[in-house]
């Protein structure tokens, strides 16, 4: 297993001899990676090989079973989750929805401002579903769906974009609408991205670094898109060469 | 004409009891569409039947010299913190020794459920009082309650206001309000506390049946109705109200128990609802 630590510029999110797990159920570590500005991350392994409960510890949902995370003071965080996680009995609108990811900088009690609003408005134009406010989340397509949560993620100014298998309930046209979404987004806001998938063509294409991990072999690779997509690691991980990959 | 002329002319009887009444369905109906919304139908049963147990706990121990400890055996205060109790340890507890959150609070209903009817069986005053306690009477209230329950409502619905966008949020979306670094266990725990609150004040004046059944059944109805999340509560709070009303409307009427009749008028809202719902999808 091996673990890098880039300290070229300042890490908005760094694990130091992290084992990540539940209950204090080790599953894989130590770990040590530095998440620095501007990168686009993608975390790629099967389901049920600890993607996600590495994501969550980044983010510090998850306690970690040892080891430290450390976040940059002050980082707001813009979250994608899974669309099939929200409770369809909640008649909650595009707009209620979108709304929710500005409370990151409207404290409990307070109300959101003009200022706050027109962000919103600006959100869910730029994922162009602004037509789309007044409808229930849960009449969505899947691609709407995504696209809502991504307006509700870059509602509230993150300096990090965090997507949990964006694509997982789309279509291949919408997986692609969804991706360019993230890139020009990305681009246009100049935000670091962390972006969970089992899909490795859509990691390849569009994240500069990659993680490999995989807790039941205790695999975990982490660095440049070209160190890390080589014969041995797509053979040992996936069962495939270089050749089946979109790069 | 005749019943309802009575019935007007009747209206220093029922006018005490239908404001208790309509209050406690109108507050129940709105706290209740975050006990649908949330899933946790259980737990308004559970704090219900842990509010009565409190209420006969308190007729029990009447027939004790409690000296000092007596204001606090007062049913009012003992139901109350009774279930304020069991709404925090169901808020902070979610899980316990392996056993979910759910099991926890099935252990809180039947243990609660149990003890109410082993009391009754020893409280001085009846076996007519715990049957009032657990189905409702609400034929007469105490006239304190005219005043205590409008207070607790308009409370609770204060604090709802004030925290109504993150009530929302934490009850939706749990995981991102963590991440923004919300007081999510508070705000939980706010929510479980204020449907305690006004449940265990509730109970003791109607009984466990009617304040379970505005918990659950006008919320439910209001999901047929809109798409609207804002008007889901709106409508909750006047069919609650309707409910409590009319459910008292026709056990003065019919001579039939009042909580029975108003569970069975929030019933009947709910199927005509679930018939709304019904015909407005096929058409």
């Amino acid at each position: 297993m091996k673990r890098r630590i880039d300290d070229r510029m300042a890490n908005l999110i760094r694990l130091e001899d992290v084992t990540i797990g539940y209950e204090n159920k080790g599953i894989l570590g130590p770990i040590n990676l530095a998440i620095e500005n501007g990168q686009f991350w993608g975390i790629l392994g099967q389901n049920g090989g600890g993607k996600s409960t590495l994501l969550k510890t980044l983010l510090g949902l998850l306690p970690t079973v040892s080891g430290n995370v450390k976040s940059a003071d002050g980082i707001v965080f813009g979250y994608v989750p899974q669309s099939e996680k929200f409770d369809p009995i909640f008649p909650v609108s595009v707009g209620e929805i979108v709304s929710m990811g500005r409370y990151v900088r409207v404290r409990p009690g307070k109300k959101l401002t003009v200022s706050d609003m027109d962000q919103i408005t600006r959100s869910l134009e730029k994922t162009g579903i602004l037509h789309l406010k007044d409808r229930t989340f849960r009449s969505l397509s899947g691609g709407e769906k995504q696209r809502s949560l991504l307006a509700r993620a870059i509602a509230g100014e993150p300096d990090v974009l965090v997507l949990d298998e964006p694509t997982a309930s789309v279509d291949v046209k919408g997986e692609v609408q969804i991706m360019e979404l993230v890139q020009k987004i990305r681009s246009d806001d100049g935000l670091t991205v962390l972006m969970v998938s089992h899909f490795l063509n859509t990691i390849t294409k569009y994240a500069d670094r990659i993680i490999l991990i995989d807790k039941d072999s205790g695999y975990f690779e982490a660095g440049g898109k070209s160190e890390i997509l080589t014969d041995h690691n797509l053979s040992k991980f996936f069962g495939i060469g270089t050749g089946s990959v979109i790069i | 004409m005749g019943i309802l002329s009575e019935f007007i002319n009747s209206y220093f009887l029922w006018r005490d009891p239908m404001i208790v009444g309509a209050v406690s369905g109108a507050v129940c109906g709105f706290l209740g569409v975050y006990v649908v919304l949330r899933r946790i139908i259980f737990v308004s049963a559970a704090l219900t039947q842990i509010s009565s147990f409190g209420v006969a706990l308190s007729f029990y121990l009447e027939g004790f010299s409690m000296g000092a400890m007596s204001s606090f055996i007062h049913p009012f205060i003992l139901s109350t913190v009774l279930t304020s109790l069991a709404a925090v340890f169901f808020a902070m507890k979610r899980d316990f020794s392996r056993i979910s959150q759910e099991g926890v609070i099935g252990f809180g209903f039947l243990i609660a459920s149990g003890a109410v009817i082993i009391l009754g069986d020893r409280i001085t005053k009846g076996a007519h009082d715990i049957a009032n306690i657990l189905f409702g009477s609400a034929v007469v209230v105490d006239p304190k309650d005219v005043y205590i329950i409008p207070a607790v409502a308009l409370a609770a619905v204060v604090i709802h206001i004030i925290f109504f966008k993150d009530f929302v949020f934490v009850s939706f979306d749990e995981e991102t309000a963590r991440l923004f670094k919300y007081p999510v266990r508070t705000l939980n725990t706010a929510i479980l506390v204020t449907i305690a609150v006004v449940v265990a004040v509730a109970t003791r004046a109607l009984g466990a049946l009617p304040v379970f059944s505005f918990l659950a059944l006008p919320p439910l109805t209001s999901l047929f109705l809109t798409e609207r999340l804002k008007l889901v509560f709106a409508l909750s709070v006047i069919i609650g109200a309707l409910s409590a009303t009319l459910g008292y409307f026709f056990s003065f009427v019919l001579s039939i128990p009042t909580g029975a009749s108003m569970a069975v008028s929030a019933s009947v809202f709910f199927i005509l609802g679930l018939l709304w719902r019904e015909v407005k999808v096929r058409l």
